[in-house]
């Protein structure tokens, strides 16, 4: 008796993928983020940028003779609801991913891709990591369908280490402190890893809770016990913020080297503060060549991008890059095809440009390393402080080699 | 007879009805049935023994975990049936429940819900620093593996393993309750002190509750495991205790399947709103502060209620004010949502922004489809009319039914019988 | 010595805090038996009061307006909410105030948005009281202290010097005897819970200002605030201040500290078979230190109930 029921789905299932698209078949675009939740102020950035790229693609004539349609899913922060979304989605007929808060939900997602893509051939779904850094994600986790177009620790560190040591802002002492899980892990070994070409000594490292920590001055009292010239940490939202008022409410002097300094609502409350400290990104405002973008994306949205916005608005825009070399003639779309002509594309983006590399697909991108100054161009946070460009590290500079623990099976061709 | 009846009609509709819905609907269907058997057997505790846990979370994680790796030692060769997967979540339950519920009820109420919410926030917390066992935060995953032809591919198969497991726990957590040591629980609720004194060990009873509430957690895990394949530590976090309280009080704990509505309720409620509005936790928050203060047996009470009662009630009496009540809710439901979803709009970012632009003045914005002006007299005027009409319609009905139950003379059920506002919109 | 020195009043500013927040919990309980989860949603609510009213007026009208407005609120959920589901007995009215945190939280990120929100203190307490090995010690801290210590011994004096303290003692012990002697009891309740709300707002605008003000803060300080409680004794004053003050001080020195159980095998010989059981063996207690208040809080449930200086049972 199941045996018959299953045959009946299987020869459903055929039927549905063998009969003939009438209507030209729009693209599916599925944004499931934080929406709701402890870090909905970042899942919201990831989702204003997703669909500003997606206008922007619309506004160019969309794809396969329709509007490319763009959904939003609320994870809620956590990975089971992600998975549920994942679900919702592909049943909706979602044929590209976007999802950028969090790495474990990201990683939830990359499996859920991975699955899917097994048991429906035919039927691919692909995923474009916006925000997701853990290593493993292009390393033990890679896969085809999956994309990474964004840094990830060794890359940010090593473009810091790079144009810290060319302002003469390093020293060589140096002390890292960062968050108890890979993201941490994976920034905390960054960090000893460039020791040798940065020329300096790691005199401490410590790995605390993450987000749990309401008062961090006696992390700054173990900082300030080891003299250290330079702070590198890895620490986002409000163990970024907490770290950084501890260490200027007690007058110590050292330069931090971050990752997420310009998440908002961190210049305004660290306020004077944060003067002269460094961080790695993807993109920001003032190293672009010209204003275009930044003008661009302000007509649209309303505001500068910011944060994580640029680097997600690119990411569309490579797509659309890639979709222009593409032709479905206004029949079925072949998601395998879509992520073969990804691999292929270049984009240039406003600081240099991006590519991706076929054996992890990480991407190769610059890294835009800048510091806190005031009278900036790009005001951050109704502030007069903002980012200065120190340096834009090229994409090769940057990168680091693949990991040998990835091994990605390739589809038939 | 009856009841029988009511049940197979359900049973039927679960088996029958399901392939016939989308992907999106199958899966909502499966998270409803899971939250229902975890809200069964959280039931079990405060329902029962009258322990109310605020860790729950521990006992679902660590069925879930324990599926996964069992999952996995399939995938890598093991003979082991999957659709048996769930008893590795029964007996991590169950053995983590022993120990948890050992020391647990050694306390009774605030203390006893304090140590268990103690116990959730340390798997919690040290979840992610044990690699081996919960994979870091990106936690364990696995894959579902054929078995004699199945192959668990579709979310059909797994929406039918799921009906199964849930629908053998459910009633085999009923039947428990039936028996006399179920009876005894019961007891423990009531007078603590007599059941010792007529020669029975409290504390052991207690621990027996818990490590069987424990091991149908466990199951609901595991479910949750075979569903979504993964599972990381964030199982084991507070909202999801929080959800499981949230569900079952709704749901009515003075009924045994009670919960069930909960459960049903509000996933449903997550599945359909959390997509439109981004206030919709909120919603939730206000729907669960109403039932209690409103209809503190919840959902299942009030069915329970009236079903007990059905002989008495004269429908063609009862039939107006309820509905006037049905009406008086909504119109209220509509003005909050009205409310809500304005003030969202309007001390958004996006809306901040529009402000700048327009040079301090307030532009108009789109809600439902119409655009207003925030400035308006009808803008604000129109929810106070929803709610202050909604609510006089509410309190006539709530007079009249409040005459019908007197008359009655059943004054004491007074509070249970009116029906909460807006648990019509849910 | 100078690690500890600085880890030593660390943790005692920090410990006052946490009294700040507990100290209200602690009196509504130990007043009517309500464990209030929506203590922290109060602190938090005190800390946006706060922050929208000194966008105005200015930081002091903001630090005096926000535990007034709270203490309202506490006010009104004791007299308008919490009597209709008494009757239910405890766990109801534990239920229903968790179910109002949910909607404080809510409703904050529906009027301020998710960011942390810039409430800042005035740049006339921004500077530094001492300086201390070469590093200052901002006089900010010490001001939260100092807030906290004068609430204690106002609370303590109102509590134990006059005549309303002995009303609100002899309440909380025989509240019929009390009304029967014709004190109003109702209105004694809540005050008593108004008081303990107001407590919350006044820590919340007093911390606000210094530590970031997002959604987030009062889910962040709860579950450590009920650890303070219990550690405490439920109910007990003098038990949630010294509770804090452990708490502060443990959590101040725990980061420096990077013991492990390994470290511990290693004391008799067994370190090394204990590092190559990995996991739970090896974490340090320094990166784990968040972990550790639960531990601490599950051993005195299971071996002390009562807490450090609690009463009842």
């Amino acid at each position: 008796m199941k045996h018959i029921a299953m045959m009946t789905f299987t020869a459903a299932g055929a039927l549905v993928a063998a009969a003939p698209a009438v209507h030209a078949e729009p693209l599916k675009i599925g944004i499931i983020e934080s929406l709701s939740g402890s870090q909905t102020s970042t899942g919201r950035l990831y989702a204003t940028a997703v669909e500003y790229g997606v206008d922007q693609i619309n506004k160019a004539g969309g794809f396969n003779g329709e509007p490319v349609q763009v959904t939003e899913y609320d994870n809620a922060g956590g990975a089971p609801e992600a998975a549920d979304k994942f679900r919702q989605a592909v049943a909706d007929g979602v044929d590209i991913i976007f999802q950028g808060a969090s790495s474990a939900i990201a990683g939830q997602l990359t499996e859920d891709v991975r699955k899917h893509n097994i048991r429906n051939t035919g039927k691919e779904v692909m995923f474009i990591n916006l925000g997701g850094e853990a290593m493993e994600l292009t390393g033990d986790k890679c896969q085809f369908y999956h994309f990474r177009f964004t840094t990830t620790a060794p890359m940010r560190v090593n473009a810091l280490v790079s144009a810290m040591k060319e302002s003469g802002d390093l020293g060589t002492k140096v002390y890292s402190i960062n968050q108890n899980y890979s993201w941490g892990q994976d920034m905390q070994a960054a960090v000893k890893a460039s020791a040798e070409k940065g020329g300096y000594e790691v005199i401490d490292e410590v790995l605390h809770d993450v987000n749990k920590i309401q008062d961090f001055a006696p992390f700054v009292a173990r900082i300030k016990a080891a003299a250290p010239n330079t702070v590198f940490t890895g620490n986002w939202s409000n163990d970024l913020l907490l770290l950084m008022k501890a260490t200027g409410d007690a007058g110590l002097d050292v330069t931090f080297a971050t990752a997420f300094l310009d998440q908002p609502g961190n210049i305004a409350n660290a306020g004077k503060t944060a003067l002269g400290h460094y961080i790695a990104n993807n993109y920001d405002n003032a190293a672009a060549k010209t204003d275009a973008f930044p003008e661009a994306y302000k007509q649209a949205t309303g505001h500068y991008p910011i944060f994580v916005e640029g680097h997600s608005a690119f990411a569309l825009a490579q797509l659309q890059q890639a979709l222009g070399t593409l032709d479905f003639k206004g029949g079925e779309i072949s998601v395998t095809q879509i992520a073969l002509a990804l691999e292929n594309t270049t984009y240039e983006t406003p600081v240099g440009p991006v590519s991706v590399r076929k054996e992890d697909h990480q991407t190769i991108r610059p890294v835009v390393v800048s510091k806190v100054a005031e009278n900036a161009k790009y005001p951050a946070d109704n502030t007069d402080m903002g980012f200065e460009t120190v340096k834009i590290v090229p994409a090769e500079e940057a990168i680091y080699p693949v990991q040998e623990s990835c091994q990605m099976e390739r589809p038939e061709q | 007879m009856r009841n029988i009846s009511i049940l197979v009609a359900i049973l039927a509709l679960a088996i029958a009805v399901p392939p016939f819905l989308g992907i999106a609907w199958q899966n909502a269907l499966v998270n409803v049935l899971i939250a229902s058997l975890f809200a069964l057997a959280f039931n079990l505790l405060i329902g029962q023994a009258g322990l109310l846990s605020f860790g729950h979370a521990a006992y679902f994680g660590i069925g879930a975990f324990a599926a996964l790796h069992l999952m996995i030692a399939i995938e890598d060769g093991l003979a082991f049936p999957t659709p048996l997967v769930p008893l590795a979540g029964a007996a991590a339950g169950l053995l983590v429940g022993i120990v948890a519920g050992y020391f647990a009820t050694m306390r009774s109420g605030v203390y006893f819900a304090l140590v268990t919410l103690a116990i959730a926030e340390l798997f919690h917390s040290l979840a992610p620093h044990l690699q081996g066992l919960f994979g870091g935060e990106s936690g364990v995953s696995s894959m579902r593996m054929p078995w004699q032809g199945i192959i668990f591919g579709s979310l059909i198969e797994v929406y039918y393993l799921t009906l199964g497991w849930v629908l053998t726990c459910g009633l085999a957590l009923w039947a428990y309750t039936r028996t006399p040591f179920g009876r005894l629980t019961l007891a423990l609720r009531d007078n603590e002190q007599r059941v010792q004194f007529l020669g029975y060990n409290a504390h052991a009873a207690k621990v027996i509750v818990f490590a069987v509430s424990a091991m149908a957690s466990g199951v609901a895990g595991a479910l949750l495991a075979i569903s979504n394949e993964t599972a990381n530590y964030s199982l084991f976090a507070t909202d999801v205790s929080a959800q499981v309280v949230l569900q079952t009080f709704v749901g009515g704990s003075t009924v045994f399947f009670g919960p069930v509505f909960g459960a049903a309720a509000f996933t449903l409620f997550a599945f359909l709103v959390s997509d439109l509005t981004r206030s919709w936790v909120f919603y939730q928050g206000l729907i669960f502060v109403l039932v209690m203060l409103y209809a503190p047996t919840g959902i299942g009470g009030v069915i329970a209620y009236h079903a007990r009662h059905r002989r008495q009630l004269d429908w063609s009496r009862l039939a107006g004010p309820y509905a006037l009540a049905l009406v008086g809710g909504l119109l209220v439901a509509a003005g909050v949502v009205y409310l809500t979803e304005t003030v969202a709009v309007l001390f958004g970012e996006g809306y901040a922004v529009r402000m700048r632009d327009a040079g301090g003045s307030l532009p108009r914005y789109d809600l439902f489809g119409v655009s207003w002006d925030p400035a308006g007299i009808l803008t604000w005027l129109l929810p106070l009319i929803l709610i202050g009409a909604g609510g006089a319609v509410l309190v006539r009905a709530r007079r009249s039914i409040a005459g019908f139950w007197n008359r009655m003379g059943r004054t004491e059920a007074l509070a249970a019988a009116t029906p909460e506002p807006a648990g019509g919109t849910a | 010595m100078e690690f500890a020195i600085i880890s030593a009043l660390n943790g005692v500013t920090y410990g006052l805090l946490l009294f700040m927040v507990s100290a209200g919990l602690t009196l509504i309980f130990g007043m009517m038996g309500v464990l209030n989860f929506a203590h922290a949603s109060f602190y938090m609510l005190g800390a946006y009061v706060a922050y929208a009213v000194s966008s105005i007026f200015g930081f002091w009208t903001g630090l005096v307006v926000a535990p007034i407005v709270v203490g309202l609120v506490g006010m009104a959920v004791e007299r308008f909410l919490l009597p209709r589901v008494h009757a239910h007995g405890h766990a109801h009215e534990l239920l229903l105030t968790f179910g109002l945190a949910l909607i404080i939280e809510e409703l904050i990120k529906l009027f301020f948005g998710d960011f942390p929100v810039d409430y800042q203190m005035p740049a006339d307490l921004r500077f530094s009281a001492f300086s201390i090995f070469g590093s200052d010690y901002p006089f900010y801290r010490l001001f939260i202290g100092g807030v906290a210590v004068v609430m204690f011994a106002v609370l303590w004096l109102l509590l134990t010097r006059t005549r309303t303290g002995i009303v609100v003692r002899a309440a909380e012990r025989l509240p019929a005897m009390a009304e029967a002697l014709g004190h109003n009891i109702p209105m004694v309740f809540m005050f008593v819970f108004g008081t303990g709300a107001a407590l919350a707002g006044l820590a919340g605008a007093v911390a606000g200002a210094f530590y970031p003000t997002n959604p987030n803060m009062g889910l962040e300080l709860g579950v450590i605030v009920f650890v303070v409680v219990v550690v405490g004794g439920l109910g007990s004053l003098k038990g949630s201040l010294l509770a804090s003050l452990l708490i502060g001080l443990f959590s101040s020195f725990a980061v420096g500290l990077d013991w492990s159980l390994a470290g511990l095998f290693g004391l008799v010989g067994l370190g090394d078979w204990a590092r190559s059981l990995g996991g739970l063996m090896t974490l340090k207690l320094s990166s784990v230190s968040a972990t550790i208040p639960f531990a601490l809080m599950l051993i005195v449930l299971l071996v002390r109930p009562a807490g450090l200086m609690g009463e009842r049972n």
